[in-house]
């Protein structure tokens, strides 16, 4: 029977077919809007915890908070070497990497080529940790950041700008160095390979060149600095991250006197739940407009479906003459409107998948149309569609069959 | 099994239009044997189509009883009422009241699917043969607006036919119909009471009438006269429905 409405309703919709796809396109907008959206959220989601996990999600950095009063700063909030080196003692064992984040920028000249190039300084372990493809030469050695070599990884545009060539592993540079003319030599030549979105999120960084040093040579033992970057073991929880994050807090408090909430730690992990929170409020925000869409699209249904009994009350009628009783009417009817609600939904899940594969072609980025979200919408289209159909199926099966068979 | 398929007993119809209360059957007293092939008479307004609507189970009367094959239409709930309709009318109307947008094979099939008894397959089987003894064998895929008035026609017979009902209720069958389909479907008529059905067609017309047995008619909601017919019109041809109604269901 249920096949039998099913065939019955597809027959009526395939008799009106402009009128049945007018009235799903309701449906089609608002089931559309929806999995694009959502499709959306999840890749850029996606994306998002796939970057992060590219730079280590139990990175984070400590540095005194911003938001406290300028009169409040004191000189001691700044880390000392000792600082560091006592922090990289004690938690050393829950600890990857740590550097102090020193950066400098310098003035270098090759021949005719001028360039500024940003220096940071790093741990020699920080290749371990960060997506560096190297193209030629080798990475940091433990000696190399011991005994402050002025040693340097160029980028790929550094190299091609200062030597004309990607191959400039071996080559040297001088720059003016805090007062005295240094010269560097190019130990390796890395890419950093971003994807579209973290080369929107970074900017281009074409003009001016980037190389990293050991941070030995960005710091002299009597400099201080603001902030400590580090890596929790890889393997760390979100819970061990906050317990290690806390710890830090207080033990920093506890050497510079001051109340843990002084301190302001950024991590990965917070910026991760950012995003997420800020995709879920975008979520809710379009799953408010697409039940708006859904609601307009459903009441469409109900007036077509009104439209359509009145139009066949004869057929009611015969129907009913010939022993239908008023089930057998209900459920026919209901049977349309949900099939073509399910079907308008269908048919949004469709486009809304080849719009949002297209789009991210263009971009070059991967998406995800999960098909659950596609089960779910599918099914929640025909809800949408049996919820609207009552009324008017009711009303076909209502009919007196003496009158409906009267119908002209 | 009762001799007796349709008992009236008092039967009245009062309708109740708000303002007036309109008589359209006065204290009907009839009995309709098992076979038998009547015509009920009358000029428009005097009850017959009330009559038709009551015996199709379409209607309820006011007052009095309805027996249909041993039971009380008048005291059922509509659920039943579809039911009998279902199991034990076979209508064919004026207009024909075909779907229109539904094939020939489709349109017949509709009371065996009401019926929720036989296969989608064993349906389709039955409605093609029934198609093929009333002659449009080859028309089973056309639809009614490919056909011509007496073919339609002829689709509702066999949708008529398709549960088997003991009765077969016809409201002015040739109302639409020229001359020649007239007799076709009246030739139907008579074979089909020859094979054991009881047909009762409502008709003004006396050359529709003259193929039955008995002509009940009516004047004013009251019946005035109940004659035999002892000549019916010759038939050319009275064994197409040959071997149907031996008395089997085809519902259960």
């Amino acid at each position: 029977m249920f096949l039998e409405n099913v065939k019955m309703a597809l027959g009526s919709l395939r008799a009106n077919k402009l009128r049945s796809l007018l009235t799903m396109l309701g449906i089609i907008i608002g089931i559309g809007s929806v999995i694009s959206i959502v499709s959306i959220g999840d890749s850029i989601r996606k994306m998002f915890s796939d970057l992060y996990k590219n730079y280590g999600v139990t990175q984070a950095s400590i540095m005194i908070s911003p938001y406290m009063d300028w009169n409040d700063l004191r000189d001691s909030d700044d880390f000392t070497l000792d600082d560091f080196n006592n922090f990289k003692r004690i938690f050393g064992s829950r600890l990857d990497y740590a550097d102090n984040t020193p950066y400098e920028s310098i003035d270098v000249k090759v021949g005719r080529n001028r360039l500024k190039v940003g220096l940071s300084g790093v741990e020699y372990n920080f290749t371990d940790f960060q997506p560096l493809k190297i193209l030629n030469g080798r990475t940091f050695s433990e000696k190399d950041v011991g005994e402050r070599k002025p040693v340097a990884m160029i980028s790929e545009n550094t190299a091609l700008k200062l030597f004309g060539t990607e191959n400039a592993t071996g080559k040297h540079f001088r720059a003016d160095f805090r007062g005295e003319v240094q010269d560097f030599s190019v130990i390796a030549v890395y890419r950093k390979d971003l994807s579209p979105i973290e080369k929107l999120l970074m900017g281009s960084q074409d003009k001016n060149g980037e190389a990293f040093v050991p941070w030995t040579i960005l710091t002299g033992p009597a400099d201080t600095f603001s902030t400590i970057r580090y890596y929790g073991k890889k393997n760390f929880t979100v819970e061990e991250m906050n317990s290690l994050n806390t710890d830090i807090k207080n033990y920093f408090s506890r050497v510079k006197n001051r109340k843990p909430e002084d301190w302001y730690i950024s991590s990965v992990q917070d910026e991760m739940k950012q995003v997420d929170g800020f995709m879920g409020g975008l979520s809710a925000a379009i799953g408010g407009i697409a039940a708006i869409s859904l609601l307009v699209g459903g009441i469409g249904i109900m007036n077509i479906m009104l439209v359509t009994v009145t139009e066949r009350t004869r057929e009611i009628g015969i129907r009913k003459a010939l022993g239908a009783s008023r089930e057998d009417i209900l459920v026919q009817f209901l049977t349309e409107s949900a099939l073509l609600s399910a079907l308008g939904g269908l048919i949004g899940v469709i486009l809304a998948s080849t719009l949002v594969h297209l789009g991210a072609m263009a971009f070059n980025m991967t998406v995800v149309v999960k098909p659950a979200i596609v089960i779910i919408a599918v099914v929640f289209s025909a809800i949408v569609g049996v919820f609207f159909g009552i009324y008017p199926a009711n009303k076909a099966a209502k009919e007196d069959p003496i009158v409906a068979l009267r119908y002209e | 099994m009762n001799d007796v398929l349709i008992e009236l007993k008092d039967l009245v119809k009062i309708y109740d239009t708000g303002a007036v209360k309109v008589l359209g059957l006065d204290r009907i007293n009839l009995k309709i044997k098992r076979g038998e092939f009547v015509a009920i008479m009358g000029q428009s307004g005097s009850g017959k189509s009330t009559l038709m609507n009551i015996l199709g189970c379409l209607d309820k009367p006011t007052l009095g009883n309805y027996f249909l094959d041993g039971e009380d239409v008048a005291a059922m709930d509509p659920n039943t009422l579809n039911k009998v309709r279902n199991e034990k009318i076979g209508f064919v109307f004026q207009s024909f009241n075909l779907i229109s947008r539904m094939s020939a094979l489709r349109n017949v099939e509709i009371p065996m699917i009401y019926a929720h008894k036989k296969s989608p397959a064993a349906r389709r089987e039955r409605a093609a043969m029934l198609l093929e003894k009333v002659g449009l064998g080859g028309r089973i895929h056309h639809q009614p607006n490919e056909m011509s008035g007496g073919q339609r026609q002829r689709v509702a017979i066999a949708r008529a036919l398709t549960n088997e009902p003991p009765l077969i209720l016809a409201d002015e069958p040739t109302g639409n119909l020229d001359t020649a389909s007239s007799v076709e479907i009246m030739e139907m008529f008579s074979a089909l009471h020859k094979a054991g059905a009881t047909v009762v067609v409502v008709t003004h017309e006396e050359n529709i009438a003259a193929y039955t047995d008995r002509m009940l008619r009516f004047s004013d909601g009251k019946l005035i006269s109940d004659k035999k017919n002892e000549n019916p019109t010759a038939v050319r041809d009275l064994s197409i429905f040959e071997g149907m109604y031996k008395g089997e269901s085809h519902v259960s």
